[in-house]
């Protein structure tokens, strides 16, 4: 005997009650290899299990190869069980025919080829009915899809997909899109983004034109549409004389008991919801309380697979088996709801910072309902998000962004699956299982102990209660205690620096050099480019002039902001062009003279720590800011190397208004730490850097250590999400701002 | 006719008491039995400044008249207090201005030529300009500071540093090389509190490191008691070894001044009267002071305490030798600061004001609390300490002003890394002086910024190691209970609550001392 898709839920509870309770049997398993892992490496690993140590002597042989172009079958085969497939129910479309067609008609091909009888019986599911309501008989699906035609369809979409996704329409509007998010971070930042996109808008088409093509042919959706189409392909080959049986389950869960109760492998259909709605964050379902779900344990399945494998059909007839629960023994919604919330509220998660989780209270609103309040919140969700992007940076914008993400990662999980499952939540079949009941009848008193797999007998109050939701929620326990054990990480705790190998070899010295780079405003202190302009040119002005000076630039101010959002080194031009006719001399004598002192008064003590911390490790410390270079002399003592803006002066030497060479922003903070390590031959990956605006981007993602320092809110986002350290520095509370700290140090 | 200081018993008629703290004040009602010790009032101030400015110069003790000293073609250098005395800053013209004027006067009288006038601010923090020149006066900063003739000590400048020798207990002497090597060395002080003046100015104000080591250490503090008491202070006596070694090498002219308790001006001169004599205007006063305060935001009341400028009158002046003219000067001290206090008791009350030596146009960070509370006020007294030995010192401060890091920057880091470690004065010595000291960052910010330098904290907590090492506990009521409990004590909210605290050290029914300072006051305690 021949198994496929051993390695899932289903084909390993078949192998293990194959090798525990029919030992005359002898298996080929059909394994494609993973990455580097052979398929006998996959097959070792799977029998080292603890359901198999009971197994005394496993012999399996295995055929290595993939079901899309199977190998030549072993030679002495009586029998084929092809569980193999996706359970995806929205696979891309040319994904889900390659799986659930081409690789039925591919393994078939092979069977006919061994030119044995073989009984070839297929796993199919029993929502292959699609969209149809009430009664299912177990019999061929009722539809006139020509299987070529859609076959053909489905696999030259990706192509087409590929090829729409690049059409100007798209892309551009794609590329737009990453440079308004992006755009500040540079280009290549958003390039980066679009092609992200590209690929992801290739899948989502891919997804949607499956679910849309079998929606219009009277599926839920692309798995149960190709499944559909696979069982028309057994048809066919059954039709040409040979042995066939299409057997289709509902649902499966957890074991009832064997190999234990409750066993369970990965999570199946309902686990995601179960679990959610024992954190207290599945609110609603659009179901109605008195819809049947169909689940069947999974140990019914295999022993009635078994008992098919034992009554072959007549050749040229192929046989249909249900194995559900909904017709004579169903389970409601209603019922698993109230199960579900017994356990619940007997054995909660375990409490966390804030106690258990509260349990909500299902309505049953219905579908139409759920959709509306759905719909309202994903609404609102986006307009917050939006307002949120326009709001100034602070604390409180960041401690809204984790309260808005967290909530839209909630809505995103409930939209997945309320999607996912409305068609079965809403689905009222009833799979009519006489065929399977006949078959179980028919056995032994003996064998139906063995292979017991009449659901009319399930008590699900003891099956839900007792031994599934328990089950499922092991591990999520065992995780959280493993979580309670681990140390709680301090928040702001930044990555640890290590002292240089000291009495290492010069040679090693060398190797094992280490630079952090920090960024100026917004990260050592709070201030930005139009401040430290005023405080420079202010102080070379008279009173009024110094009013006059002030509403210019506050006129001016929108616009800034505006050209800072769509790109930072326009921001900078346009500021420094108001320094010509400066004297750069008379630059670096105001700040001598009278900057110095509000410099330092404003740089965040802990940044000053952490600098001077990498000093004492023998780090090498750069400064890497758009600032013009004389703001920079009173931080000179604290970096080996400061990399700032350069004024260019005529040979009078005032400031003509441009910069010497183009400001150091976005993009090009990345390629200069690139460079620069080369040239001194540090290694990006040991170093450091420390920035706090989403234009920095780049420059952290350069370096091994990147921190995110008091940071906006997309930059935030990014370091949540890339478990980059968030420090807080902050300007010390008491030091004054003011736009001209020259005259007030000259009073 | 000047009302001598007195201890007030605490009764049913008292009215509820101020105490300081911080950038505020509060109204306290003290149990019934507490004794407050209030300063005597203002002596009577000298009646022409200038007259009697001349006088001392022309009539100096144990020495010749300044006029004499001079000669032309000598190099002649006048050092003066920094801007950590008076407190608060004087209403212009500052007294050393004055004093100063009279010296270069004379010294222009006698075809001297070489003048350079420097500030001896120690490891304290580099003036302003502003600073400098609300001390000096405008005239002399316009005449002297252009030409770099005015300036502030530098005491990591290792090229004008001059090594003296070495005392009889093996103490290192090492000045400012310009005052040193000078012909005549003026020295104009302040002598607000007992500690000040003597020795201690030349020999501390324009040392090094390498010098002020020696007494400024946690061993010399323990036994300082009190150092406003300098025949029984280990740093007074250090501080005198070295000073007469000076005293060998050059020739110290010292002027030395005494004020009256006129610490605050206009309208808050009411905080400084006895509170059963309050007017109504007075009342009134407190009241609105209150109301304000209350809703004001902390940056705004740190304008209107550190904008305070002090009425003080000057008291005396003296000049010539420097120990018999410290003599005068202390007399004349005592005189207005000391009180008569019969014995110890079990617990000690202190409002740490928002004003200390080291916060002058800065913040008063926890640590600088501390030593105001524990360094200066706790060590006013003469004698013995007004708490008995494992008594308990209960403090009013927030606790909550923050680190300047302009000039502070070593305080942040002390703070974060060496209090975290250890509050116990004999340990952090050995084990983190030495780093802070030579900081190079630090010293690059003494040296250019206006920071006090790297060791400075460690000083502050050097001055508090005779009340650690004397007292059992330490409350501080309204203080952050985080920095607080960094610093090694702990917070309460209310008096009754730091009572009730305290008495599991000094049981439920203790004797309380509460000093009412400001005014200044050092309580002599038989």
């Amino acid at each position: 005997m021949l198994l496929t898709g051993v390695t899932g839920f289903v084909g390993e509870a078949l192998l293990h009650l194959l090798l525990t309770e029919v030992p005359g049997v002898r298996l080929s398993v059909l394994v494609r290899p993973k990455g580097s892992i052979s398929g006998a490496d996959r097959i070792a690993k799977l029998l080292a299990k603890p359901i198999f140590e009971t197994v005394a002597d496993a012999q399996v042989g295995v055929v290595e190869g993939d079901l899309s172009d199977p190998p030549p079958l072993p030679g002495d085969l009586d029998a084929v069980v092809h569980s193999a497939g996706d359970v995806s129910f929205d696979p891309p479309v040319d994904e889900g025919f390659t799986t659930n067609v081409v690789g039925v008609r591919e393994l078939l091909r092979r069977i006919e080829e061994t030119g044995r009888d073989i009984h070839y019986l297929h796993v199919s599911t029993a929502y292959v009915s699609g969209r149809r309501r009430g009664h299912i008989p177990e019999g061929p699906v009722e539809h006139a899809v020509d299987v070529d035609t859609e076959l053909a369809w489905g696999l030259a979409q990706r192509a087409a997909a590929e090829e729409r996704s690049r059409s100007v329409e798209v892309i551009s509007r794609l590329r737009k899109q990453a440079e308004r998010e992006h755009g500040r971070a540079g280009l290549i930042t958003a390039a980066a983004a679009t092609e992200e996109a590209r690929k992801k808008w290739v899948k989502d088409e891919l997804v949607r034109l499956g679910a849309e093509r079998a929606r219009s042919l009277g599926w839920t959706d692309c798995y149960t549409f190709t499944k559909a189409l696979g069982e028309r392909v057994v048809e066919a080959y059954a039709a040409t004389g040979h042995r066939a049986t299409i057997y289709r389950p509902a649902i499966i869960e957890s074991a009832i008991s064997r190999p234990h109760p409750g066993w369970i492998e990965g999570f199946k259909m309902a686990e995601p919801l179960i679990l959610a709605y024992g954190r207290g964050e599945l609110p609603l379902f659009p179901a109605a309380a008195d819809t049947a779900i169909d689940i069947v344990p999974v140990d019914h399945v295999v022993a009635s697979i078994v008992a098919c494998l034992a009554h072959p059909p007549a050749h040229g007839e192929p046989a249909y088996f249900h194995l559900a629960s909904g017709d004579r023994n169903p389970v409601t919604f209603g019922m698993l709801y109230e199960n579900v919330r017994a356990y619940f509220s007997k054995e909660p998660f375990a409490a966390g910072d804030r106690g258990a989780a509260r349990l909500p209270e299902w309505t049953f609103p219905g579908g139409a309902s759920v959709e509306r309040m759905m719909a309202t919140g994903e609404k609102v969700h986006k307009i917050a998000d939006t307002l949120l992007g326009l709001a100034p940076r602070s604390d409180r914008t960041r401690s809204w962004a984790r309260a808005l993400d967290r909530q839209g990662r909630r809505l995103k999980f409930l939209r997945r699956y309320l999607d996912l499952y409305k068609e079965y939540a809403q689905a009222d079949l009833r799979f009519v299982d006489a065929n399977t009941l006949a078959l179980y009848r028919s056995l032994s008193p003996a064998d139906q102990e063995t292979f017991a797999f009449d659901t009319g007998v399930i008590d699900w109050h003891d099956y839900l209660y007792g031994i599934h939701v328990p089950s499922v929620t092991k591990p999520v326990r065992e995780l959280d205690e493993l979580r309670k054990l681990r140390k709680k990480p301090v928040p702001g705790r930044l990555p640890r620096i290590a002292a240089g190998s000291e009495g290492s070899t010069g040679a090693e010295a060398e190797k094992s050099r280490v630079a952090a780079f920090f960024d100026l405003d917004g990260t050592l202190m709070s201030s930005n480019v139009i401040e430290t302009y005023l405080w420079l040119r202010l102080g070379e002005l008279s009173g009024t002039r110094k009013a006059a000076e002030i509403a210019r630039m506050a006129g001016k101010v929108p616009g800034y902001v505006w050209s800072d959002r769509a790109e930072r080194s326009s921001l900078l031009r346009t500021v420094y062009k108001e320094y010509a006719g400066a004297r750069l001399s008379e630059l670096d004598a105001i700040v001598d003279e009278h900057l110095t002192a509000h410099i330092l008064g404003r740089l965040a003590p802990d940044a000053v720590r952490r600098i001077r911390e990498h000093r004492a490790a023998g780090h090498v410390t750069v400064l890497v800011t758009g600032a013009i270079r004389p703001l920079t002399r009173p931080l000179l003592p604290l970096f080996d190397h400061i990399e700032a803006a350069d004024l260019a002066v005529d040979d009078r030497g005032f400031c003509t208004g441009h910069l010497a060479s183009s400001p150091l922003v976005g993009e090009s903070r990345g390629a200069f730490v690139r460079e620069w390590s080369r040239r001194e031959s540090i290694s990006p990956a040991d170093c450091f850097a420390y920035a706090d605006s989403h234009s920095d981007l780049p420059l952290l993602a350069a370096v091994g250590h990147p921190v995110a320092v008091r940071p906006d809110v997309p930059l935030f986002r990014h370091a949540k999400r890339s478990h980059w350290p968030i420090a807080d520095w902050g300007s010390p509370a008491h030091t004054t701002r003011t736009l001209d700290p020259v005259g007030r140090s000259a009073r | 006719m000047t009302r001598p200081g007195f201890v007030l018993e605490v009764d049913d008629r008292t009215p509820p008491l101020l105490v300081h703290e911080g950038l505020g004040f509060r109204l306290e009602e003290f149990p019934q039995g507490t004794r407050v010790v209030y300063p005597p009032e203002s002596l009577p101030t000298v009646p022409d400044v200038d007259e009697a400015i001349r006088e001392a110069l022309d009539n100096p003790v144990d020495a010749e008249p300044l006029r004499e000293l001079m000669f032309p073609g000598m190099r002649l250098t006048i050092a003066f207090d920094d801007l950590s005395l008076p407190l608060p800053t004087m209403k212009a013209p500052d007294i050393r201005g004055r004093i100063i004027e009279q010296v270069l006067t004379i010294a222009a009288e006698k075809g001297v030529d070489d003048v350079e006038i420097i500030a001896a601010l120690a490891l304290h923090r580099r003036m302003t300009d502003a600073e400098m020149k609300h001390i000096v006066g405008e005239r002399v900063f316009r005449s002297f500071a252009p030409q770099g003739l005015l300036y502030n000590h530098d005491a990591e400048d290792r090229s004008n540093l001059e090594h003296m020798g070495m005392t009889d207990k093996g103490e290192d002497v090492e000045i400012n090389k310009r005052a040193a090597t000078s012909d005549l060395l003026v020295y104009v002080n302040v002598n607000l509190v007992a500690m000040d003046g003597g020795h201690k100015s030349v020999g501390i104000g324009l040392a090094s490191y390498k010098s002020i080591k020696h007494h400024h250490n946690a061993k010399t503090m323990v036994h300082s008691r009190s150092f406003m008491d300098h025949k029984h202070s280990e740093m007074h006596s250090s501080a005198w070894r070295m000073g007469r070694l000076i005293g060998e090498h050059v020739k110290v002219f010292q002027i030395e001044t005494t004020l009256d308790n006129e610490v605050f001006g206009k309208p808050y001169d009411t905080l400084l009267k006895r509170e059963w004599e309050w007017s109504l205007r007075d009342q009134a006063t407190v009241l609105g002071l209150r109301r304000g305060l209350a809703v004001a935001p902390q940056k705004l009341r740190h304008k209107m305490f550190h904008d305070l400028r002090s009425n003080y009158g000057l008291t005396g002046i003296t000049a010539g030798a420097v120990e018999p003219v410290h003599e005068l000067t202390v007399q004349r001290v005592h005189q207005q600061q000391r009180v008569k206090v019969e014995g110890q008791s079990d617990v000690m009350v202190m409002g740490v004001p928002y004003l200390g030596p080291y916060n002058v146009n800065s913040t008063m960070n926890p640590i600088l609390a501390a030593c105001m509370g524990l360094g200066y006020y706790f060590n006013s007294y003469l004698r013995q300490p007004v708490v008995r030995e494992g008594g308990v010192a209960i403090l009013y401060h927030p606790l909550d002003e923050g680190f300047n890091t302009l000039t502070h920057p070593s305080y942040v880091d002390f703070y974060e890394e060496v209090l975290a470690d250890t509050t116990d004065p004999a340990l952090i010595g050995p084990k983190f002086e030495e780093q802070f000291a030579t900081d190079p960052w630090y010293v690059h910010l003494y040296r250019t910024s206006n920071a006090y330098h790297g060791v400075h904290p460690f000083y502050m907590w050097y001055w508090i190691a005779h009340a650690l090492d004397h007292l059992g506990d330490v409350i501080w009521v309204g203080g952050n209970p985080k920095a607080a409990a960094r610093m090694g004590f702990r917070s309460a909210t209310t008096l009754r609550d730091a009572l009730e605290m305290a008495s599991s050290t000094v049981g439920p029914s203790p004797s309380i001392t509460y000093l009412r300072n400001p005014p200044h006051l050092l309580a002599d305690v038989r």
